[in-house]
């Protein structure tokens, strides 16, 4: 199972190559069901049950959620995991 | 109906109703390739920056085949586990290897999202509980990602147990 370090805004401000990560953002869809969405985010991410289910609220409620963020090549391989467990899972730029 | 595991090492349920064990032999049947909008979802873009070009078409040569014969391979399995229905006196009766949980669960996934796309069913209609009649193919399409819906239910309970 794929374990990932939590990349916050504040922590990497003063890394140059994470200055502007790529997040990878989960969006909602009316097919999956919220406990298998739970379920993924905890075997892709590694995430703690409260975790993953407060991401997966995020989706819901707001229709997105930045699960991750870092460098682009790692954002694309989540991507690829997450569209294998047919989640709907985009990368974008992270803001400056 | 009932599920029920052997031994921590088989999932299975019993007594299932004809209609319901009709149902489920459906599953690896209900993915088509010609669906567009089955397509689009199953094999979504990476990106919605209209700059990625690039990665779009990274992702089509390279992404999507691999995607392509998870998925292929998830319904093999579920097919051929679906050989083992038997015939018995309360309805049908499955079991399967826990190690198939999660080709169920993909092969699940992928059945419930066809079934949306070929019958239209926005988000209303799939967040609903299921029809109370069945009086359409479209009805019955309800019924069954409702059906998938509890199975796949299950199995993740099977799954945040294990």
């Amino acid at each position: 199972m794929a374990k990932v370090e939590e990349v916050p805004g504040s922590s990497t401000r003063n890394e140059p190559a994470l200055e502007h990560p790529w997040n990878v953002v989960v969006h909602n869809d009316p097919v999956n069901l919220m406990v298998y969405v739970t379920l993924v985010f905890r075997k892709v991410f590694g995430f703690s049950r409260e975790k993953a289910e407060s991401h997966m609220l995020e989706v819901h409620h707001k229709g997105r959620s930045i699960v991750w963020s870092g460098a682009r090549e790692q954002a694309e391989f989540y991507v690829q995991q997450l569209h294998s467990h047919l989640l709907l899972a985009t990368i974008e730029h992270g803001e400056s | 109906m009932e599920f029920y595991s052997v031994l921590g090492n088989r999932l299975g349920m019993r007594e299932v109703p004809p209609l319901l064990a009709g149902l489920m032999r459906q599953i690896p049947g209900l993915f088509e390739r010609d669906n567009d909008a089955a397509e689009e979802r199953l094999f979504p873009s990476p990106t919605q920056d209209p700059h990625e070009q690039g990665l779009r078409e990274d992702w089509k040569a390279h992404v999507e085949p691999e995607l392509h014969t998870l998925f292929l391979s998830a319904r093999q399995v579920v097919e051929a586990d679906l050989r083992g229905f038997q015939e018995s006196e309360g309805g049908y009766t499955l079991e399967f290897p826990a190690a198939h949980a999660e080709s169920w669960l993909n092969a699940l996934n992928q059945a419930r999202i066809c079934l949306a796309a070929q019958h239209n069913l926005d988000e209303v209609e799939l967040s609903q509980s299921g029809p109370l009649t069945i009086l359409s193919e479209r009805d019955l399409a309800k019924l069954q990602i409702h059906f998938f819906a509890a199975l796949q239910q299950w199995l993740v309970e099977v799954l945040d147990v294990a």
